[in-house]
């Protein structure tokens, strides 16, 4: 059985050597999303609820940086967590696609 | 007589050796390179997830146990399936993995069928006309013969 390399808990996760970038982003993304539901007030059960999710573990898979929180249902995450969906959904595509965000907005300040 | 069920307390916290063998060996994990990681969610319930291929390694399948409940759940918070026996979940787990490849053998049918269809239309000309010479010359040799 292949364990994750070098078992280290980093923020509720047991992870390995150098991530790749596209994970290292969806980390971040997930540190952001975790803050941002912090300054709401919610629990991911709270956040899963509010969200009509029958468990919160969906919303633990995106903090955590495995996941991204599908475009579909950006708006409902944005609303929650009472932020203004168009800036949320930018904001999400500098972790999520940051070339299309370059090209789009310029490089992030 | 009073027969009183006692209930078995659930398991909490990360992941017992016990079920990381059981989704080892029912999901074949690390098969082919996978890779897979382990995680807490905030309230201390274990979540195991499948990654996809590099550079992604995006999750495609999380399995996660909340109250002794286990829960599969795709990449995208699909809730596939959940169960208490860990083994049943597991099982849906590969199935659900081996669904995500059959794109791939749609591809690999559909250039071998291209292939096909390409060196027949290359070969068919060639052995129509082959079959011609032989329909055309063979009476004349068989009177030499």
């Amino acid at each position: 059985m292949k364990r994750g390399e070098n078992q280290e808990d980093f923020a509720g996760v047991q992870r390995g050597k150098a991530l790749p970038e596209a994970r290292q982003l969806r980390k971040q993304a997930g540190d952001w999303l975790k803050a941002r539901r912090a300054e709401a007030g919610l629990s991911q059960v709270d956040l899963a609820a509010k969200l009509g999710l029958k468990y919160y573990t969906f919303i633990s898979q995106v903090e955590n940086g495995f996941s991204r929180v599908p475009t579909e249902t950006m708006e409902a995450w944005a609303i929650q967590l009472g932020l203004e969906p168009a800036a949320f959904a930018k904001h999400l595509l500098v972790y999520y696609e940051p070339e299309l965000h370059r090209l789009l907005f310029g490089a992030p300040k | 007589m009073n027969v009183i069920a006692f209930q078995r307390k659930p398991l909490q916290g990360a992941w017992s050796e016990t079920e990381l063998a059981t989704l080892a060996d029912t999901i074949n994990l690390g098969h082919r390179g996978r890779e897979w990681e382990t995680g807490i969610t905030e309230n201390g319930d274990a979540q195991l997830y499948l990654l996809g291929p590099q550079p992604e390694q995006a999750c495609e399948l999380c399995v996660s146990r909340v109250d002794g409940q286990y829960i599969l759940e795709d990449g995208t918070g699909r809730l596939l399936f959940e169960h208490r026996s860990l083994p049943l979940v597991a099982a849906h787990a590969r199935t659900a993995l081996r669904g995500t490849r059959w794109w791939l053998v749609a591809r690999i049918v559909m250039v071998w069928c291209t292939i096909r269809h390409m060196l027949h239309d290359e070969i068919e000309p060639l052995m129509t006309e082959g079959e011609e010479l032989l329909v055309h010359f063979a009476p004349q040799l068989a009177a030499f013969v």
